[in-house]
């Protein structure tokens, strides 16, 4: 039974007609009521006993640690690698820590790596960086050696608000290093990336393709300053170009091609989707069904503290502001295998679809269709548990915003009249702004 | 279902709506007291990672006297010192969010399986094995059961005279690892590590302006009561049933010190810490979740105890060692009851205490 739904049966006298005959519900059927540091890792409250024992089997496969094989458990990890199981990145399903390097602070940010010309593995694919690949690989099982190594440091900069307020932004500059000391190849193109939070993705994976291309304004016909479209990726199972709509840039096209790339580039762990030379896989299959399932059937959490008076305030401010243009609140969901995701109506904050951020946080390098200054729109639903699921974790897709604050002051390109509306406000509002932030 | 006066309901039913009843600063005079998530911060969270810290400074030491001086009684001190050390620990587990997480603490101390082609390459190899060396291993190749493997063996087989200079100096490397992992863990608590304020100060300020972890004391307890949900979870689905359902010894933690049912009823005592307020060695002090309950429901609070006691009582009749129980057919019925009881008390938990802290 949830939370939200007892709130508006609590008994505030007087107070009834201020309740929204609706509350939203975050993932429809799937919204749990949990605000806690465990509010990204609960099953869906509304699967079937089979697929509960399913989520479970894949809450396993996630938290599974891999090391090298021969071993009685987890072996296929590496020779290189990023980290050794899906949560040594999404910790607790959630983000990762904005860092580089070894040590217990383990690396959870990577570094994706292309060519600007050459020859790319598919169609509308990057043009891989010999010795790279496409993502660097910074670490190694014993015997072998990492990729290259990588540095990060950070470059402040400060700006004021309208107000007069000052603010601190800062962005990353990392340093590769090859292993025999060389530099990597000139006009290598590098984009850093922090792992998202796990949440809700099997339920933006239902929604219908046609209600995507319905949100696409390519061209701005409108006017309104935000075009829009959907990348166009590689799908390795259908050998065949098709919409992306998973990581920053949306350069994967479903969750089981997501999270079978994630076990080939970040563990080093093959698999059914990407096999050995001679047809084999470390990963078993039913363990690669386990995990997909896993991350489709996670219980989204509701919003918090809806009747808040600022959080209200906050939540016109952000529509007002246009924010809602990209981070469109409401979707539904069409027909998906998994039947608990099908038709339901969700508020994700996303339209899924490719804009871009200007040059503020452009990485330079080009993913399938989405440009060197092109992001997804990112989902915002449990934006509010960051600090709670992970504490002093990061935002944006290389955790360089340390603040919501921050976050929305890298918004640029079709964004800048958002961000700039931003930054006019009174303290008081932009405070409010946030706080509406901090509910979802 | 529990019976609580309609008073409280209201109160805190209402104090789930931050200003739901027409004050809009976000704050309401009847949620709940703030006083029990300042007290699970210092009396259960701050002394358990305390006494952790503790621990792993006579673990160090104990492995420093084995290698200065191996013999049987310097072997049985060194692991005993290991058993110590893992309760602590185990104890925490009801309580598994903050900067455990953050900085890769829990993983640097506590990860599974042993990655025994990259230890045996290590113990092969001629670098120098410090702390240092150490940290930046993998983490199965470090933390607590790495120690374990070295300190006890294949089957609790280890004998003092199979040490060689290379084993001890990997031991003293790790051991001194965890001494400075679990004092950074107990800092990050009390005084802050890398800048930040100290977690206890987030926790035990649920509910406060400008808290964006916990913005309500509600949001402190619904953490209190997840963590002990979590556990107990794990201990009867996971820790106990994965080995158990497949047979297979290979997927049993704390393998080689046959330290298993420790471990087990150890995470059983941390959900008894958090329910009473206070550990073991110290007396109640504050605000405890018992409170609370006993004050509404009193039999309900009667019952979470006695439960815990079934728990506990039920682990302690499976017969040892665990790896062997799990494929033994005459273990089977003692094995199912503990997990049975822990279910039990995780089903109340999840319904009848939690209709009462959070209506």
């Amino acid at each position: 039974m949830g939370m939200g739904m007892l709130l508006w049966l609590a008994g505030c006298g007087g107070t009834q007609a201020e309740a929204p005959a609706d509350p939203p519900r975050a993932g429809g059927d799937t919204t749990i009521d949990d605000r806690t540091s465990r509010a990204f890792a609960q099953a869906a409250p509304n699967l079937t006993g089979e697929h509960a024992a399913l989520h479970r089997d894949g809450d396993a496969a996630f938290a599974a640690v891999f090391v090298p094989g021969p071993a009685p458990v987890n072996p296929g990890l590496g020779p290189a690698y990023n980290n050794t199981s899906c949560n040594g990145c999404h910790l607790r399903n959630g983000r990762g820590m904005p860092v580089m390097g070894g040590g217990p602070t383990r690396t959870q940010l990577l570094v994706r790596v292309s060519l600007p010309d050459g020859t790319p593995e598919h169609p509308n694919g990057a043009v891989p960086v010999p010795g790279l690949g496409l993502q660097i690989q910074d670490q190694a099982v014993y015997g072998a050696s990492p990729e290259a190594t990588v540095t990060l440091a950070w470059e402040e900069r400060s700006g004021t608000y309208a107000d007069g307020t000052a603010y601190g932004l800062r962005s990353p500059r990392i340093t590769i290093v090859m292993p025999d000391g060389s530099s990597p190849p000139a006009g290598m193109l590098t984009s850093l990336r922090l792992p998202p939070p796990v949440v809700g993705l099997g339920l933006l994976e239902a929604v219908d393709v046609a209600t995507l291309r319905a949100l696409e304004d390519p061209t701005d016909a409108n006017g309104d300053g935000i075009s829009g479209r959907l990348n166009t990726v590689w799908d390795v199972q259908k050998r065949a170009l098709t919409p992306g709509r998973f990581g920053w840039k949306a350069n994967s096209p479903n969750l089981r091609q997501q999270s079978a790339e994630a076990y080939f580039n970040d563990m080093g762990i093959s698999n059914p989707l990407f096999p050995e030379a001679d047809g084999s896989a470390e990963l078993p299959e039913a363990t690669l069904n386990a995990a997909v399932f896993y991350a489709q059937s996670l219980g989204v959490p509701a919003r918090t503290a809806l009747t808040d008076a600022a959080v209200k305030r906050g939540e016109t401010k952000f529509k007002d502001l246009g924010c809602v243009a990209c981070h469109r609140d409401t979707l539904e969901t069409g027909e998906h295998p998994v039947a608990e995701l099908s038709r339901q109506r969700i508020h994700p904050y996303t339209d899924l679809l490719l804009h871009d951020m200007g040059a503020g946080l452009a990485d330079g390098r080009p993913d399938g269709d989405a440009t060197g200054s092109e992001w997804r729109t990112a989902p915002l639903w449990g934006l509010g548990l960051t600090q709670t699921v992970l504490p002093y974790s990061g935002y944006l897709h290389d955790g360089r915003a340390r603040t919501l604050e921050e976050a929305v002051l890298w918004h640029g390109g079709e964004a800048e009249r958002a961000r700039d509306g931003f930054r006019k406000l009174s303290s008081s509002d932009r405070d409010a702004l946030v706080r509406f932030l901090q509910s979802l | 279902m529990s019976s609580r006066s309609l008073k409280l309901s209201l109160l805190v039913g209402g104090a789930l709506l931050m200003g739901a009843c027409g004050d809009d600063d976000g704050t309401d005079l009847d949620s709940l007291d703030q006083q029990l998530v300042v007290n699970f911060a210092d009396a259960v969270v701050v002394p358990t990672y305390n006494l952790l810290a503790t621990r792993m400074v006579e673990l160090d030491a104990a492995a420093q006297a084995l290698r200065n001086a191996p013999s049987a009684t310097t072997l049985k001190a060194a692991q005993d010192a290991w058993f110590a050390a893992r309760v602590p620990w185990e104890q925490s587990e009801a309580f598994l969010f903050g900067p455990v997480d953050s900085y890769g603490w829990d993983p640097a101390m506590d990860s599974w399986p042993v990655n025994r082609t990259d230890l045996d390459a290590v113990l092969n190899n001629n670098d120098t094995l410090s702390q240092q060396y150490v940290s930046q291993l993998q983490e199965t190749q470090k933390g607590y059961h790495t120690t374990e493997y070295l300190l006890f063996g294949e089957g609790q087989a280890k004998k003092p005279q199979d040490f060689n200079a290379r084993q001890f100096e990997y031991l003293l490397a790790l051991t001194a690892e965890l001494k400075a992992v679990s004092a950074n863990l107990a800092s990050s608590w009390t005084t802050g590590v890398n800048g930040q304020a100290p977690y206890r100060d987030t926790l035990a300020k649920a509910g406060e302006a400008g808290n964006n972890v916990y913005p309500t004391v509600e949001a402190g307890a619904q953490e209190m009561l997840g963590g002990v949900l979590s556990i107990l979870d794990e201990v009867a689905n996971g820790k106990i049933a994965d080995p158990y359902d497949a047979k297979d010894p290979n997927l049993v933690e704390s393998q080689f010190a046959l330290n298993s049912l420790s471990d087990f009823t150890n995470n059983i005592r941390s959900v008894e810490n958090v329910y009473l307020g206070h550990r073991p060695e110290s007396a109640a002090t504050g605000l405890s979740m018992s409170d609370v309950i006993q004050e509404r429901d009193a039999a309900l609070d009667t019952r979470v105890k006695a439960e815990i006691a079934a728990a506990i009582a039920a682990l302690g009749k499976v017969p040892e060692p665990f790896p062997v129980s799990i494929k033994d057919p005459a273990s089977a019925d003692e094995i199912e009851a503990a997990q049975a009881a822990i279910r039990k008390l995780h089903d109340t938990f999840q319904v009848d205490v939690k209709a009462v802290i959070l209506p």
